[in-house]
């Protein structure tokens, strides 16, 4: 079977899978006995398994095999969950993450056995049955894989010829042949589990047998076993005049069958099943759970055999949702820019023809032209938001595994995680978040002795909360560790020769602490596993701030530091302010303006020598436009238009000389040759064709 | 005419447009070049690079613009109605636009028709240049296109 066309889902959904298996693990360390996550846990391996198998990928099917086998035994109560199993367990996931992402990069698996991880789940089984060494996996001492799946998971149903249900005809079938004086047999043939043309075998089987007499029964149905649509075994009812021994022989001769039992079907039998065919348990007795099974080939054949191919539906995807590339998107973006621009451009020459009574329909299709686009744009920005969830649920995880690494005692809790974010952006946000949780958990938490010593509980905490704001998604990752010793940052950097004594003097807190996300500036007094290589935090400056976002700190020596990340809701298309400057063209997004301001140029106070205005209660320095953007001066107004802008709880007041009015715009980039401009942070082509810069306002402030 | 292509192939010929930037003549190859466009509203870029004249509006894309007298440390461009805006591609960095005072032709060159520029300690316009050619008895500087859009040292 071709599956290549599946290994996106196989990737995608194993992903998901594992996400399942991790979240549940991690929950059942807090709670051992909680059955249904046992239950989730054992649901999420169980798929995994079947569909690596589907995928041919027989070490990770191997692995996960395995591992179901731990949670079989748990489910059943034989072993308790402990926290060995779950390190072993998360060792397991490792090594599918692994394997996943070796799918991912070569489309193969890779050639990682994991025996040693192997080795220990089958310990923890072997442990759980040398204490309950009840019912199942006994026989078959020969164990090949599959056949110790078979006797694992099918108990001791050797005998399946007998669990079999018989509809109206076949019983007829089977009394007709008693009544012409043959005897019936029932037989069950064992397929060798490397076997690779099993139909070819079962073919081969029936043919050897009817030699001597008649096949009455099927079991799974002759069309079942002609499309391989079985596992290792099928069964079927014989008419013959001849003795068993030599029909089994006949069966036995054909080459790759492992073993051929059977018996002659007794009238009383026959007659059990004739009363009560729903009842099959007695009949079967050895192992009831075989019986469902045996009357649903298709489920049963979906656990082992890779080459099944009824597992294909075994997995029925009933959510509306459909799986687009991220590419696709993209473009439809793209499109939907453009036709944004083109509006504009149609509103402009609109608004540029001066009423005249046959314009009145023309101006109003083209206001409705604008909410179309509009909302054509919200359409699409919101197809392309994805929670957060998908990067922030393997923080838990992460946390844990820490907490073990640093010897801390800590604890993640996070609120907001179903947060929306453009797809770009969640995809992108991953590393600078691990890195701040790294950071807290690294630099931020004390030891316990510490904490108990300064009368904090042992446990450290460390949070992550998401939440909207406007047109920005605001998470704020901190701990309430030992804050940032802004002294000890200021030696190191005056060690460091970053900064002068003079310098550090005269900087304020926040400044200070700005100098944590200078390139190759580490804290760490030693450099540890987690973080102190002085890649952390100008990493995630940078990380954060191509996506047009920002980070500020806010730290409390002895309290805690928290990080407050600020992320732009989408890329492409903004609101914004357009404003003028002499004769250039500027936005300013909308989401940083807080209000704009009529100032007369009596107003302005001087504070160190710097320009501010006093507004309702707080001094707001002024910024003149025209000196930052290097534009020829000139005689200020009477009155100064202000644009207020705000950056966290920071603003500034931006002086221009005209608005001209709120626009939808398109963010193009300035290309990869103007470079060194941060106070840049794009253009854009308004309707007329011309091009504005946008204003990163964030540098200003 | 499907003899002259054959023969020109086997040539190892290039072709080249050839523009005028003050008094010389410059070529660049033309497999670099995507569009010529006649002069048009150049938005400045504050805080950019200084030879950078600014961005202009490419069917819809935005597209800097350098000067390329600038960067070569020539005078001041002045822009008549020849003036034109080479729009060249660049495989990994995507287009960028250089101004020249006008566009004369497109020549054919092989290469023997191409000399190794004066090798000297000069700096300045000369690094940009990897080859001269010669086709009758004018004389074409050829643009090494990738040090005219890398980055120079300013000062």
């Amino acid at each position: 079977m071709d599956v290549s066309q599946y290994l996106e889902i196989f990737i995608d959904e194993s992903a998901e899978h594992l996400q399942t298996l991790s979240d549940c693990i991690m929950s059942l360390e807090g709670e051992p006995d909680n059955k249904d996550t046992i239950n989730e846990v054992f649901r999420a391996a169980h798929s995994l398994k079947g569909m690596a198998g589907t995928m041919g990928f027989k070490r990770m099917q191997h692995l996960t095999h395995d591992m179901e086998n731990v949670f079989q035994e748990v489910r059943s109560d034989k072993i308790a969950v402990d926290s060995a199993m779950i390190d072993l367990l998360f060792k397991c996931l490792d090594a599918l993450d692994e394997y996943l992402e070796n799918v991912k990069a070569s489309s193969d698996e890779g050639t990682e056995d994991n025996e040693l991880i192997i080795k220990e789940l089958n310990d923890f089984i072997a442990k759980a049955n040398g204490e309950a060494p009840a019912d199942a996996p006994t026989e078959a001492p020969d164990a090949k894989e599959a056949s110790a799946e078979a006797t694992a998971e099918e108990g001791g149903s050797e005998k399946k010829y007998l669990s079999i249900e018989l509809d109206g005809a076949e019983k007829d079938a089977i009394e007709e042949a008693k009544k012409s004086g043959n005897k019936v047999y029932g037989l069950t043939v064992f397929i060798q589990p490397e076997c690779l043309l099993k139909a070819a075998r079962a073919f081969l089987v029936f043919r050897a047998v009817e030699e001597f007499g008649e096949i009455i029964v099927y079991r799974p149905s002759s069309q079942d076993i002609e499309d391989e649509k079985f596992e290792l075994d099928f069964s079927f009812y014989i008419s013959s005049s001849e003795d068993l021994d030599k029909i089994i022989e006949a069966a036995k001769g054909v080459s790759e069958i492992a073993d051929v039992i059977g018996g002659e079907i007794t009238e009383e039998q026959l007659a059990e099943k004739v009363e009560a065919p729903a009842a099959e348990a007695p009949v079967s007795a050895p192992a009831p759970a075989s019986a469902p099974k045996e009357t649903k080939p298709a489920p049963a054949a979906k656990k082992e055999e890779k080459k099944v191919p009824a597992k294909k539906d075994a997995k029925p995807v009933t959510n509306r949702t459909v799986r687009v590339d991220i590419e696709k998107l993209d473009a439809l973006m793209n499109q939907v820019s453009e036709l944004i621009i083109a509006k504009n451009s149609l509103v402009s020459i609109s608004s540029q023809d001066s009423g005249t009574a046959g314009n009145q329909g023309f101006h109003e299709q083209i206001e409705y032209l604008e909410r179309i686009t509009t909302n054509l744009h919200e359409s699409v920005m919101k197809v392309r938001m994805v929670p957060i969830e998908s990067v922030v649920n393997k923080f838990p995880r992460m946390i844990r595994d820490l907490s073990r690494t640093l010897d801390k005692k800590m604890e993640l809790t996070m609120t907001g995680e179903d947060t929306e974010l453009d797809r770009t952006v969640v995809d992108q946000i991953g590393d600078p978040l691990q890195h701040l949780l790294r950071n807290s958990a690294d630099h931020g938490l004390e030891t316990a002795e510490v904490r108990k010593q300064r009368g904090k509980s042992e446990t450290g905490h460390i949070f992550l909360n998401a939440y909207q704001e406007g047109n920005n998604v605001i998470i704020q990752v901190g701990d309430d560790g030992n804050g940032i010793d802004t002294e000890a940052v200021k030696a190191k950097a005056i060690e460091r020769g970053i900064i002068t004594e003079e310098q550090a003097e005269s900087m304020t807190q926040k400044e200070i602490v700005n100098l944590l996300f200078m390139p190759s500036f580490s804290m760490a007094k030693k450099i540890t596993d987690i973080s102190g290589r002085g890649v952390g935090l100008d990493v995630v400056k940078s990380g954060i701030e191509a996506l047009g976002g920002d980070v500020e700190t806010r730290t409390k020596l002895g309290e805690g530091t928290t990080f407050t990340v600020r992320l732009p809701l989408t890329l492409a298309i903004i609101q914004a302010l357009m404003v003028e400057i002499r004769d250039e063209k500027y936005a300013i997004a909308l989401g940083s303006i807080s209000n704009i301001e009529n100032i007369p140029v009596t107003d302005i106070k001087y504070v160190q020598a710097q320009e501010v205005i006093h507004l309702r209660g707080s001094v707001i320095p002024l910024i003149r436009l025209d000196k930052v953007l290097d534009i020829e001066p000139k005689e200020d107004p009477e009155n100064l238009t202000v644009v207020i802008v705000k950056r966290g709880d920071s603003q500034a007041g931006l002086v221009v000389d005209n608005l001209i009015g709120q626009q939808e715009i398109v963010i193009k980039s300035l290309g990869k040759y103007i470079n060194g401009n941060k106070l840049i942070s794009g253009a854009t082509i308004l309707g007329d064709g011309e091009i504005a810069m946008i204003l990163d306002t964030n540098t200003l402030i | 005419m499907a003899d002259t292509s054959l023969e020109l192939t086997e040539l190892n010929t290039k072709q080249y447009i050839v523009v005028q930037i003050g008094s010389e003549k410059y070529g660049i190859d033309i497999g670099y070049i995507d569009n010529i466009v006649r002069m048009q509203k150049i938005t400045r870029v504050p805080k950019a690079q200084s030879y950078f004249n600014g961005v202009i509006n490419l069917r819809g894309e935005v597209v800097a613009v350098m000067s390329i007298r600038k960067k070569m440390g020539l005078e001041e461009d002045v822009f008549t109605d020849k003036s034109r805006i080479i729009i060249l591609k660049l495989e990994d960095r995507g287009l960028i636009g250089i101004i020249v005072d006008a566009v004369n032709e497109v020549i054919t060159l092989s290469d023997d028709q191409i000399e190794a520029p004066a090798a000297g300690p000069k700096k300045g316009k000369d690094s940009f240049i990897n080859g001269i050619g010669k086709k009758g008895d004018t004389l074409v500087s050829l643009f090494e296109i990738n040090a005219i859009v890398d980055e120079k040292e300013e000062k």
